[in-house]
């Protein structure tokens, strides 16, 4: 027996380490970027680089968070990414309801053009979405971009969380439906409740799409101010002549922060309501 | 009632389908009007419709060239999925271990790369990373006494950098949906196997990979699409203009933006566009093909 | 889950208000029309992908001197600045009345039908004191649609702590310098260069007879002129590092390389680094047939949008009649180093005594103002294709790559009809 329990720690001890040099290599040039912006605005790019700055200033993120309309830029990046994680997860979960539960005509049609529509390369459609806005009065305006950004993860939210539907036992429905719950019903009493980790990690998905999208936000955004964290960031920073490192990658890092805020407390809700409330309930 | 009951799915797509419609459907039908029109430089505003012109010639453009750089896009886009997938499989099968206490601490940090735009992350890997001078790849090798290398001047370990990035870049979300796939399964399952004295590889085989493929086939399908159309990656680290690096592998995608879309020739290279989007179509009904009958 | 939901409402809530949010503001921007006194206010919004500091500059010095006229002018920074004209370059309420950008890409608005001659807004004689090399390259088919602001150009800029004796005056004693002083295995470089960038090697290029466009504006790349220059660029590439954009200035900021050959737009990153740095014009250097090097010249000019002229003619031609004089280019010599057009401008004590515009004003008379027809945007990527073989993918043979690169250049010509 405690043979045993020696072999548990010294699996669990080099699983650990396996994780600890993952970590690292993922964060790796994360941390370059990071020393960098550290570096204060002496230190451009280096050749004799070491990761930890000999002298850490935070000149860099000052200079970002006062000179360039910052919070501003992270206001526009969340009211955006929360308006199309609303409608298109909104959408999407009555479409993958539909297209998991109900046994209709073209489900597999519509469910396949779906995903082959998804393959057309979203760059190409940059000319035709202008034209579309110019007539609808959406350029420069949040609610078109939201438009573009749900349009765009709807696809993958709807098949995304159809998956996961589907793997929900109907039986656990059907008990209800003899209650007499109609289709609304059951789908928010019963199947959104199990299907917690489905819809936040699209919703996860959704929000890291918005927040990172910057071809569409600088394109169809005319002012400096109604910017995004992402678009703000390349429009300032994209030549490599005119691009200062250190503050490029001090825009960067705050840029990934709230991103990570989000991660670390959405785990907690990730575990499956499955088996907490599904079978036991 | 029975009225009723048909209409309710359609009912229930229908504000998904109208947004579909607008920014997916709409974009890809005018992309197909503009190819059939002499809408060029020359002529921006007063183009006319010029009939198949442009595909005949965009098909006379598909020589040698464009045919080694579809190859190239399925070898890329076969090799990503399968390294990506067996990665993050194993990796969460560790974050899902019952005494890692760490793992929402090694979870967040695994997501770093994810959360930053993705041209930020190529330009600091092609800086920070691959650089011939002061990369840090490149520093590693001389402290190890090795001779530096450059790593994007030819086209063997330019494209072995390329897939390195995607992984790093698209590593997190396979790992993250395999993760919330895993959080799905019953863990009554686990225990009664572990009582019928099922090993790692068995209880892999019959309980694990079972029960999140359901979850992950669109999940992987999906990245299947993003990985193929990849262009970020091989253009910004190898192909941007002013910063060529020597490496002359190609995708479709790029290959098709140096050919035709840098021209301004908005008729022809919306041919080209629905050309790859037909070839992606063929691709993908190819490879769902083979998947539904893996899965009837 | 209830509270779940509630989320969800509060979330849609949000979003409906910022949807209102929206709405509003796009109010206030059309029913902006107070009429105050007998001129009317008018706002000129420009575009431009450029350096901001040199932006602010211009921006600051137009709007003094046309504050009593009501006029004010806005710079706005778009990158990726032609794709986004392409979009906006007609739509009189979303885009830009001017744009401010390099001369090369002219050609390809004026065929796409944005641009409005400046000769529509303004007489020639505001252009008469402007350095006519600057206004020719703002000319296309003989019209002129760009007001010449600034030009760049490369210059070689030495370490003079780092450097051993006099600057040699031919390229052949350049490189036996470069030769004894450089040991790549040690990352010490004598000259650093973009070897595998167009503007960089143009110098080589124009200096051998060769061109990227002939007279008749197809590609060239494989002429006999051309593969000697190639040729003989790729003799220094070798000594010469990555040639990254970022790794040069790197290098040479960190005085690891005693020389770079580079434009203005390094000078804020080496006088932050603290180098002692000198100038010496490129036109100084002879190649062995005897002509000197002669690097391309980059123009900076404004042009207008054609939607902009009929309403907006008499704020325009003020602009443009401000821009012309030789104030402005004081300016922008005093605070960012930049050589002006006007040549009045240089009559200032203190420009005359910039050692670096000295430099770039010497060089244009040998520079060659870079072609401004729409094929030249094609022309980049195969002649840098064509340099990246060479110099960094060690191919070799030359004539190989050269032949390669001109067939792809002449489809992608052909691929713009």
């Amino acid at each position: 027996m405690s043979g045993r329990k020696a072999k548990n720690i010294v699996g669990l001890s080099l699983l650990n380490l396996i994780f600890i040099i993952l970590c690292i290599i993922a964060l790796l040039p994360i941390i370059y970027a990071l020393s960098l912006s550290l570096s204060g605005d002496s230190g451009a790019l280096s050749s004799h680089f070491s990761l930890l700055p000999s002298k850490i200033s935070l000149a860099n993120y000052q200079a970002i968070l006062t000179e360039k309309p910052f919070l501003q830029w992270l206001s526009n990046s969340l009211q955006l990414s929360v308006a199309t994680m609303v409608i298109s997860i909104g959408f999407g979960v009555l479409a993958a309801y539909a297209c998991s539960r109900f046994r209709f005509r073209g489900r597999r049609t519509m469910l396949m053009m779906l995903l082959l529509l998804n393959a057309f390369p979203q760059i190409l459609s940059m000319f035709a979405i202008f034209r579309l806005f110019k007539d609808m009065n959406l350029i420069d305006s949040k609610i078109g971009l939201v438009i573009i950004y749900a349009g765009t993860m709807c696809i993958f939210s709807i098949w995304n969380m159809k998956g996961y539907f589907d793997t929900i036992p109907v039986e656990i429905e059907e008990a209800s439906k003899i209650d007499g719950a109609s289709d609304m019903k059951l789908l928010f009493k019963i199947v959104l409740p199990l299907a917690r980790p489905a819809i936040i990690v699209t919703s996860v998905m959704v929000l890291i799409f918005v927040w990172n999208e910057y071809l569409f936000a600088t394109t169809f955004m005319l002012n400096e101010h109604s910017y995004t964290l992402a678009g703000g960031l390349y429009q300032l920073q994209s030549s490599d002549y005119s691009r200062s490192w250190p503050m490029f990658s001090a825009a960067a890092i705050l840029v990934s922060i709230p991103i990570l805020i989000i991660f670390f407390c959405i785990q907690k809700y990730m575990v499956s309501g499955l088996t907490a409330g599904g079978v036991k309930g | 009632m029975k009225n009723k009951k048909k209409l309710m799915p359609w009912l229930f797509s229908f504000p998904s389908l109208i947004l579909i419609a607008l920014i997916i459907i709409f974009p890809i039908l005018y992309t197909g009007y503009i190819s059939f029109t002499n809408m060029n430089l020359y002529h921006w505003f007063d183009f006319k419709m010029i009939g198949f012109d442009n595909y005949i010639r965009a098909l006379l453009k598909l020589d040698s060239g464009f045919l080694m750089a579809l190859v190239v896009t399925v070898l890329w886009t076969v090799l990503n999925m399968i390294l990506q997938v067996i990665a993050a499989y194993f990796i969460a099968l560790g974050l899902n271990h019952k005494g890692l206490k760490l793992s929402r601490v090694y979870k967040t940090l695994l997501m770093f790369p994810w959360a930053m735009p993705a041209y930020v992350s190529i330009l600091l890997w092609r800086v920070g990373m691959f650089n011939t001078e002061f990369g840090l790849l490149n520093q590693i090798l001389k402290t190890f006494g090795l001779s530096e290398i450059n790593f994007l001047s030819t086209n063997v370990p330019a494209f072995i950098s390329c897939m390195v990035l995607n992984l790093w870049m698209a590593l997190p979300f396979m790992i993250m949906m395999i993760d919330g796939a895993m959080q799905s399964i019953d863990q009554s399952y686990y225990e009664s196997a572990k009582l019928d004295g099922a090993g790692f590889f068995a209880r892999n085989k019959y309980i694990t990979i079972p029960a999140i493929k359901p979850i992950m086939a669109p999940a992987v399908i999906m990245t299947t699409f993003t990985t193929f159309k990849q262009f970020d990656i091989v253009y910004l680290l190898t192909r941007q203009k002013g910063a060529l690096t020597g490496a002359t592998f190609q995708t479709i995608l790029t290959y098709s933006h140096e050919n035709a879309f840098v021209s301004n020739n908005y008729g022809l290279s919306s041919a080209v566009s629905i050309i790859i989007f037909i070839i992606i179509i063929l691709f993908s009904l190819y490879t769902n093909r083979s998947l539904k009958e893996e899965n009837q | 889950m209830k509270r779940f939901i509630s989320f969800l409402l509060c979330l849609l809530m949000i979003t409906s208000l910022l949807a209102g949010c929206g709405t509003k503001k796009t109010t206030t921007k059309s029913g902006k029309t107070d009429t105050k006194g007998k001129a009317e206010p008018v706002t000129i919004t420009v575009w431009h992908d450029g350096d901001e500091a040199i932006m602010k500059t211009i921006e600051t010095k137009l709007n003094d001197s046309l504050k009593k006229d009501q006029i004010t002018v806005k710079f706005e920074k778009k990158t990726g600045l032609s794709d986004q004209l392409k979009l906006y370059g007609n739509d009189a309420s979303n885009g830009p009345d001017m744009y401010f950008y390099a001369h090369d890409s002219l050609g390809t608005f004026v065929e796409m039908g944005v641009l409005a001659k400046i000769t529509d807004v303004v007489g020639e004689d505001t252009m008469k004191d402007l350095i006519p090399m600057t206004v020719d390259a703002c000319k296309y088919k003989n019209d002129q649609y760009l007001l010449p602001i600034y030009f760049e150009t490369l210059l070689f800029m030495y370490n003079k702590d780092l450097w051993k004796g006099e600057v040699p005056s031919t390229t052949d004693e350049l490189y036996d310098y470069m030769v004894k002083n450089t040991d790549t295995k040690a990352s010490k470089y004598a000259v650093v260069n973009q070897h595998s960038t167009a503007y960089n090697v143009a110098p080589v290029i124009n200096g051998f007879g060769a061109s990227v466009l002939d007279e008749k504006n197809q590609p060239a790349l494989n002429s006999q002129e051309m593969i000697d220059a190639v040729t003989y660029n790729n003799k220094f590439a070798k000594l010469q590092a990555d040639g990254d954009y970022n790794t040069v200035s790197t290098l040479f900021n960190e005085k690891k390389a005693a020389a770079i050959v580079g434009g203005p737009w390094l000078v804020s990153g080496i006088k932050k680094a603290g180098i002692n740095v000198a100038y010496k014009s490129l036109s100084d250097f002879k190649l062995p047939n005897g002509n000197p090097l002669a690097p391309y010249s980059g123009v900076q000019g404004i042009g207008i949008m054609k939607h902009s002229v009929e309403e907006k003619k008499d704020a325009l031609k003020k602009v443009l009649e401000v821009l012309a004089k030789p104030e402005v280019g004081v300016e922008l010599v005093k605070t960012c180093n930049c050589a002006p057009a006007n040549t009045k401008s240089y009559d200032d004590p203190e420009v005359a005594k910039n050692e670096m515009v000295e430099a770039i004003k010497k060089t244009a008379d040998t520079a060659k103002p870079m072609p401004n027809v729409p094929q030249i945007s094609v022309m980049w990527t195969p002649t840098e294709a064509m340099l990246a073989a060479i110099n960094k993918s060690n191919v070799k043979d030359i004539k190989k790559a050269a032949d390669k690169a001109q067939k792809d250049a002449e489809s992608a010509v052909a691929d713009m009809k």
